[in-house]
């Protein structure tokens, strides 16, 4: 299969509000990245991140203004998609509407290989068999359903048997269930077939289910790329670790004196072990999991108690901030109650007030409520 | 409550009045037209106060079909045929030459995109088919004067139709071109595989804007064309050039020019509907 | 189900293809290559007469002439570009000559009174046939539509010829008057009837177009706008007068526009009137006059400069249209 390299990756648009003074938008700066073999991984970040326009490089949809991409130490830039031997599959399917099913499926092996007829027939059969659309294939995409038309997207990029998948939000426009159900298919296919995937998704739990590394941008810039413990563990800066894990971790403000720490509300915290430096200041993180809540405590003021019947999400005002805790069921307090925080030493993220850097992240021990999200 | 009803009474009464006052005096020339087609002329002009003419159907139709072929000045059944060569070849080339504009204009990126399409929808305004005086002296000079390339070339490039199809393209989505590039199409075959097919239905509008842009146009033909090129237009008015008129021979002449195209009519009337609304809309 | 031959024929053809597709160079500059025929065609048959009909206009034509004007050597091919027409120049000449003609002026007259009388009717027959045809309790709406704008397809010349022989003297319409009691109109002896017979003709032919257009703009009000009417409490009338004519307003107004351009370029009637006999004075049109001048007395410079005046009345009302709306 296909081992990518990208180095030193830019692409710039050209501006089309010209009032902007160089004319020009980075959509990606400069990212470095290496794929492996049969590698799953997921390119994620919000919207305008880069991730897309990353994607469209390496597919070739796009040209790149600087830098090279590689695949098995060949450059491609210059390539045409047709010769890159990549498959694609589009958020919105992109099946062409006057194709059948089977159409759909065979269009780019006429188009770009060298099989005769009766094999693509085959091909397309037995891609259709994998994807479970066989009883589709004389259907034309208008009269499929939403996953029955995903289903067939990406039977028409495994039937090239391409060496690289290349997945643009593929799974966005079903609903939640379909999405849950479609996610570990797509797992389960790139295990059998062993194809290099790289997946673009702005859903962090999406990329923390599949991926087996996970690249996360930001502004065009590539933040950190690590397996998805690692990411939500020891991530480089603020922006992945607020990036990664649902509920978002919670970001307080807090003044370093000495071994204490003050944060909004009069809120405080002695630390041990934690090299912050000369900092006066640092950000202080803690994920809503690693939050204990005491009801007879008063620092935080509940605002809202959301049960989910497994658990209890407690959102309330620390000072200003807004925080959420992720507690057992069992643990109810009213909105308008004042309840007791507490977390240990272990769990605590710090970053650099100004740079967003981490100075310290979560050293305690894996528990199995962390490794869900 | 018992006055609304009686109101509401009142406007449907008129309403169906005024719509059947209004399809009758549609239907009369053209009912007039089948049934005088087929009478013998004596019968077409009553002689002054003998009442109406006849309003049925006669047997003279194939007589009179028959003295219209056998005029020696103008060939008519040669200038239908004249009349829908044009008019397919036309429409065929013109279908390809809009498309393939309006697909470069409704999905590429490239230098002076915008003050070409600007200087497109300019010529829109222009009455482009009023220009026949420098046309013909083109024409003569690139030696095309009486030849089906006289009348079918000058407007193969129609504005309205490259607008039309811009704006019908361009609700092709990007990624069903892109899905066809990673699928090994070239850029042609984008256009003839991917967007042409997707665009039937607009094509189909499109083919009957153009159609009966050709299929009506006269005073060019009625310039450039000479006896054996004549197209039906043409010919008629030289069924009509001379002293005495052959009403007979001219309504068949009629009836031959217009009844195939109702027929057309009746078959593609939703596309017809939607031509006619292409040109009323506006960007 | 296709034979094996068939199947391997087209396998052939479409190796032979996508080898072809791999050995030509990606095309730079591909739209360019979806634009040329464009470019050709529109240069050649649009740019050059646009810029050449004005160009002619401040000359008086003599005759044809292939004398080249420009020759660019090629070695193996030569190409001329000959000088096309033998031209003397006359300047101003054709313009001025414009503001005493009579003849224009009168076809100028004619053309105007033509869409006054057949503008008004046909845009109110429309708009009633669409509010009718748009109206709730209306029945058999598809088949009054095909009907109405059945004359849509008819052949403009042909079509005249129905109403030239549907009130020749002795005709049907003659007939039908009598019947009714009233005197037969000399509609094509009297010139002042044949000019109302072009505008009567057209309004046949133009109706159901405009109409197929209002009903559309009718469709695309909002029914809550009519609700909102009726809670406070609007009669039909005032439905009509507050709600449907404003919204109308833009499509009333292309309707206007369109079919007043479609006046001044209007040949094809009154070239059938007039060949029927009809006294030309009263029924010559802006165009039909081009059409004598350059090709009947072979002026082709008058001709261009009477049809640079037409084209830019033409645009102007374009003009206004895009500039109201």
């Amino acid at each position: 299969m296909t081992k990518i390299s990208i180095n030193n990756l830019v692409k710039t648009f050209e501006a089309s509000d010209q009032r902007d003074a160089d004319g020009e938008i980075v959509a990606v700066d400069d990212i470095d990245l290496e794929i492996a073999d049969g590698e799953f991984i997921v390119l994620v970040g919000p919207s305008g991140c880069g991730k897309s326009t990353t994607l469209r490089c390496i597919a070739g949809l796009d040209n790149a203004t600087q830098g090279e991409i590689r695949f098995d130490g060949e450059i491609v830039n210059d390539s045409r998609p047709r010769d890159r031997d990549v498959a694609m599959v589009f958020q919105n399917y992109a099946l062409y509407p006057h194709m059948t099913v089977e159409g759909n499926m065979g269009f780019g092996l006429k188009l770009s290989s060298t099989l005769s007829s009766a094999e693509i027939d085959a091909r397309v059969t037995e891609a259709a068999e994998t994807m479970g659309i066989d009883g589709l294939l004389t259907k034309k995409p208008g009269e499929l359903s939403g996953g029955q038309q995903q289903r067939v997207a990406l039977g028409r990029s495994i039937v090239r048997e391409p060496g690289v998948f290349l997945m643009d939000e593929p799974l966005s426009n079903l609903d939640a269930k379909l999405r849950a159900e479609m996610r570990t298919e797509i797992q389960a296919l790139q295990n059998d077939l062993g194809v290099t995937t790289i997946y673009v998704t702005h859903d962090q739990t999406e990329a923390m289910a599949m991926g087996d590394r996970i690249a996360v941008l930001d502004g065009g810039v590539l933040q950190q790329v690590d397996v998805p413990e690692q990411l939500y563990r020891n991530p480089v800066n603020e922006f992945v670790a607020d990036f990664i894990g649902s509920p978002s971790i919670n970001l307080l403000d807090v003044a370093v004196d000495g071994k204490r720490l003050t944060g909004p509300g009069g809120f405080t915290h002695e630390y041990t072990g934690h090299e912050v430096g000369d900092r006066s200041r640092v950000r202080l993180g803690i994920r809503p999991e690693d939050l204990a809540i005491d009801e007879r405590g008063d620092e935080l003021t509940v605002s809202v108690v959301e049960k989910m019947g497994n658990e209890n999400f407690i959102y309330g005002h620390l000072g200003d901030r807004e925080i959420v805790a992720r507690t057992d069921a069992s643990v109810r307090p009213d909105p308008g109650d004042t309840v007791g925080l507490s977390f240990t030493n272990e769990a605590l993220y710090l970053f650099d007030a100004q740079s967003g850097r981490s100075l310290e992240t979560k050293t305690d021990n894996v528990s199995a409520t962390q490794t869900q999200f | 409550m018992h006055d609304e009803l009686e109101t509401e009474a009142i406007w449907r009464f008129a309403g169906y009045g005024f719509l059947l006052l209004v399809t009758m005096f549609m239907l009369i020339p053209i009912y007039w037209l089948l049934v005088a087609s087929t009478l013998p002329e004596s019968a077409i002009i009553a002689s002054a106060g003998s009442g109406l003419p006849r309003l049925i159907p006669g047997t003279h139709l194939l007589e009179n079909a028959r003295a219209l072929a056998a005029r020696p000045d103008v060939d008519f059944y040669l200038s239908i045929l004249n009349s829908v060569l044009i008019a397919v070849v036309y429409t065929g080339l013109a279908l390809i030459f809009c498309s393939m504009a309006g697909f470069a204009f409704a999905k590429y990126d490239f230098r002076f995109k915008e003050p070409l399409f600007l200087g497109i929808l300019a010529t829109l305004i222009i009455p482009i088919n009023l220009l026949v005086v420098p046309l013909f002296l083109l024409v003569s000079n690139i030696g095309l004067a009486n030849s089906y390339w006289a009348v079918i070339l000058p407007w193969a490039a129609y504005p309205i139709g490259i607008f039309f199809m811009r704006q019908s393209m361009q609700s092709i989505p990007d990624s069903l071109l892109e899905a066809a590039r990673m699928d090994g199409a070239s850029e042609f075959q984008l256009y003839y595989r991917v967007a042409l097919p997707t665009m039937k239905s607009s094509m189909a509008a499109l083919a009957v804007i153009l159609f009966l842009f050709q299929w009506n146009l006269f005073l060019w033909p009625l310039v450039v064309l000479q006896q054996e090129k004549f197209t039906i237009p043409v010919a008629i008015t030289k069924i009509m050039g001379q002293e005495q008129i052959a009403y007979d021979q001219l309504l068949i002449a009629a009836v031959l020019a217009i009844v195939p195209m109702f027929v057309v009519f009746l078959v593609l009337q939703r596309h017809f509907v939607r031509g006619i609304l292409a040109g009323a809309v506006k960007e | 189900m296709r034979s094996d031959l068939t199947v391997e024929f087209i396998d052939r053809v479409r190796y032979k293809r996508e080898r072809l597709k791999d050995l030509l160079p990606p095309i730079p500059g591909t739209p360019f290559v979806f634009l040329s025929p464009f470019f050709i065609l529109f240069g050649v048959f649009l740019a050059i007469p646009v810029f050449y009909t004005i160009y002619l206009s401040f000359f008086a034509f003599q005759g044809v002439s292939m004398e080249p004007i420009f020759v660019l050597d090629l070695g193996a091919y030569q190409l001329v570009v000959p000088e096309m027409a033998n031209l003397r120049f006359v300047g101003l000449e054709h313009y001025e000559r414009m503001l005493t003609d009579q003849v224009f002026h009168q076809a100028i007259i004619n053309t105007v009174v033509i869409f006054v009388v057949q503008v008004p009717i046909m845009v109110s027959l429309a708009l009633g046939l669409a509010l009718v045809l748009n109206a709730g309790f209306t029945r058999f709406k598809n088949v009054f539509r095909s009907v109405l704008l059945l004359p849509v397809s008819a052949n403009t010349v042909a079509y005249s010829v129905i109403f030239i022989v549907l009130v020749t003297e002795g005709g049907l319409a003659d007939a039908m008057f009598r019947a009714v009691g009233l005197d037969p109109i000399a509609w094509l002896s009297n010139g002042f009837w044949s000019r109302n017979l072009i505008a009567f003709m057209s309004v046949w032919r133009w109706t159901g177009y405009n109409m197929i257009i209002i009903l559309a703009g009718l469709q695309t009000i909002s029914d809550s706008l009519y609700e909102a009417a009726e809670i406070d409490g609007a009669t039909k009338i005032q439905k009509f007068r507050y709600v449907t004519l404003p919204q109308l307003k833009p499509i009333m107004l292309f309707v206007f526009v369109t079919s007043t351009i479609g006046g001044f370029k209007k040949f094809a009637e009154p070239t059938i009137v007039i060949q029927s006999g009809a006294p030309i004075t009263e029924t010559r049109t802006i165009a039909y006059y081009i059409y004598q001048v350059a090709f009947q007395n072979l002026e082709l410079g008058y001709g261009s400069a009477l049809t640079v005046a037409l084209v830019v009345i033409i645009m102007s009302l374009s003009l206004l249209q895009f500039k109201v709306s």
